[in-house]
């Protein structure tokens, strides 16, 4: 199968403020690389500050690579070209309450990114639009109520129908689950695995759950500090993580697991 | 002797003629030195609970209970002043969102300065400065922050979130309390941090035999940690037990719903397999179903449940449900009997 998403050498660095002698490069990203294939989903963890949130923003263009080469499909893609990226790369943000505009409703949220991207007309958006809301498992007549009328499940299905209306290829989950309650959480995930199945999608996943990650991704990238420490099958990292950084992120997990194996055993 | 007995708390929210029911007859009693979890979703109005056991509700929350005694003494026939002067000796309460709730305009140690005691400190008053300022100190050591002077000058944006929690808690411990509420501690914390922040509560519930009512959204995330667990739904009491049989045998349908649905409790599910869900979303407050408010997403629902079930007790775990799971059908059978000769019984009597 070949590969849908190339990352190359992506290197990310600001430059701190301060006068012209004691200015420092602070190196957020460094060199990072990895590649996607359809149908398939990378989960990546680290601690905070190790650049996870930056690497998504660099991914879908919300801020430009200090060098390195993001390929989708073999064709690179710029920092200028947000035309060709926002249509293939989309993201969903941690919390859905306060990325839906308030004062839209569902149908004018969602008619945003087909009006900019998309040749069709008026009749075959809102067609669009209730297909994809019914496909998230919400009606379609829900396209005119606002967003402060959903509770915080549905307004979490909603940001996912705004990721996959354009239908991308590639989806970034940046703590999206998180917010959640549980219940709500398993519904979500069912939800993101079928339309996996369906479309195609790749999915990037962000997370601190290492039960939702051993459950839901094929592969994981641990970040520390900028670097990749690690990176692999989920289920041999799971079993065997290799890194010290890894295995401390995985022992604070166990702690919540050792009433589940006397439950098991 | 239990150390908090509430039975039947219910709190009212009175809101222009129409008086919506957020807590519903909820049960909670803690043992001294216990670890007990509260777990509900959001809504669930664990966190209401929390904030009428300490009495920081404002005036528009009416709180009634049948009982509501902390160590024995009727917390109902006192005043408030009375009441808060108990509470506030007795009990400490951490909330949500460390950063938040701390002063943004003042010092950390500041801060710290003001929730200590004037009573603790020993001596004349131009040594209470300097005592003051020890004791400030070593409220730090205790919550494991070792660089007490940069933190004690520091302004809360200034710190992390987790050095947050710890000053937070270290507020909550200046008074010695014999009961911690924990309102969320450790909610959008990562694995290391929350790791800190458990093993600091643990550690200080087995040396000082502190009591810690646990509040959280997640099962998953704090069975490790507790003696005794309570379930709450929408405001409605659901089921209490200790944590092994809220996790391994757990008799409501929620409560099932809850740890299947945990990817994590469910380690031998093949990975990307369909979790086990709960149908619909949590009801708010201004719709709640009669009745069972579990009632319209509940697999095991019947017509039963437009009534709200009664607490049953088996061997200490109690469930509030009127199907419970695990139970043989010869015993439902016995209690649908006894149900029907109770009311023949009354209809006899009328």
């Amino acid at each position: 199968m070949t590969e849908l998403l190339k990352v190359q050498a992506l290197t990310k660095s600001y430059q701190q403020k301060g006068y012209w002698l004691n200015r420092k490069r602070i190196t957020v990203l460094d060199s990072v690389s990895f590649t996607i294939e359809a149908h398939k989903t990378l989960a990546i963890i680290g601690e905070t500050g190790s650049g996870k949130s930056t690497l998504a923003r660099l991914l879908v263009g919300a801020e430009p690579a200090s060098s390195g080469n993001i390929y989708l499909n073999g064709q690179e893609l710029k920092s200028g070209s947000y035309k060709h990226r926002c249509q293939h790369i989309r993201m969903i943000f941690q919390d859905s309450g306060t990325t839906l505009n308030p004062s839209l409703t569902i149908q004018e949220l969602l008619d945003e990114p087909l009006k900019l991207n998309t040749p069709f007309n008026e009749k075959k958006r809102t067609e669009l639009i209730r297909m994809t809301l019914q496909k998230v498992g919400l009606l379609g007549d829900h396209m005119n109520f606002y967003p402060h009328m959903f509770s915080g499940g549905q307004k979490q299905r909603i940001s996912l129908a705004r990721a996959i209306i354009l239908q991308p290829q590639v989806v970034i989950l940046d703590e999206a689950l998180a917010s959640l309650d549980p219940s709500l959480r398993s519904q979500m995930i069912n939800l993101l695995l079928d339309l996996q199945q369906q479309m195609g999608l790749a999915y990037i996943l962000i997370s601190h759950n290492l039960g939702i990650i051993r459950h839901f991704s094929d592969e994981i990238m641990v970040l520390s500090q900028g670097k990749v420490i690690e990176c692999g099958n989920t289920q041999e990292i799971m079993t065997k993580p290799q890194h010290k950084t890894t295995q401390k992120l995985m022992l604070n997990q166990s702690f919540q697991l050792r009433v589940k194996n006397r439950y098991k055993s | 002797m239990n150390l908090l007995d509430i039975r039947n708390l219910s709190i009212e929210l009175i809101s222009n003629g129409k008086n919506i029911i957020a807590v519903d007859k909820v049960s909670l009693s803690m043992k001294e030195g216990e670890v007990r979890g509260l777990v509900g979703e959001s809504g669930s109005g664990k966190s209401l609970l929390a904030q009428a056991i300490v009495a920081v509700l404002d005036d528009k929350w009416h709180v009634h209970a049948d009982r509501f005694h902390w160590r024995g003494i009727d917390l109902l026939r006192l005043s408030m002043p009375e009441r808060k002067a108990i509470l506030s000796r007795d009990i400490a309460m951490i909330f949500q969102e460390p950063m938040a709730c701390l002063d943004p305009t003042t010092t950390v140690g500041e801060q710290l300065a003001e929730a200590i005691d004037s009573s603790q400190l020993s001596g004349f008053f131009w040594q209470k400065q300097q005592q003051r300022r020890k004791a400030v100190i070593k409220l730090l050591h205790k919550v494991g922050i070792k660089d007490h002077s940069v933190c004690i000058k520091s302004y809360p944006h200034q710190l992390t979130e987790a050095l947050c929690q710890r000053v937070m808690i270290a507020i909550a411990l200046a008074r010695r309390p014999i009961l911690l509420i924990a309102d969320e501690p450790t909610a959008a914390m990562e694995n290391t941090n929350q790791g800190q922040i458990f093993r600091l509560l643990s550690s200080l519930n087995q040396l000082k035999n502190m009591a810690i009512l646990l509040i959280s959204h997640d099962l998953e995330n704090i069975t490790h940690w507790t003696n005794t667990i309570t379930v709450m739904y929408s405001g409605q009491f659901v089921e209490a037990g200790t944590t092994e049989q809220i996790f391994s045998k757990a008799m409501h349908p929620y409560t099932q719903a809850l740890v299947d649905s945990s990817p994590m409790a469910n380690q031998h599910l093949p990975a990307k397999s369909r979790l086990m869900t709960l149908p619909g979303s949590i009801p708010i407050l201004q719709h709640l179903p009669i009745g069972c408010r579990l009632g319209p997403r509940c697999p095991r629902a019947q017509q039963d449940c437009v009534k709200a079930p009664s607490v049953s007790n088996f061997h200490g775990h109690k469930v509030s449900c009127h199907f419970p799971l695990l139970l043989s059908p010869k015993a439902k059978k016995s209690k649908l009997q006894k149900a029907k000769s109770q009311k023949l019984s009354k209809v006899s009597n009328d």
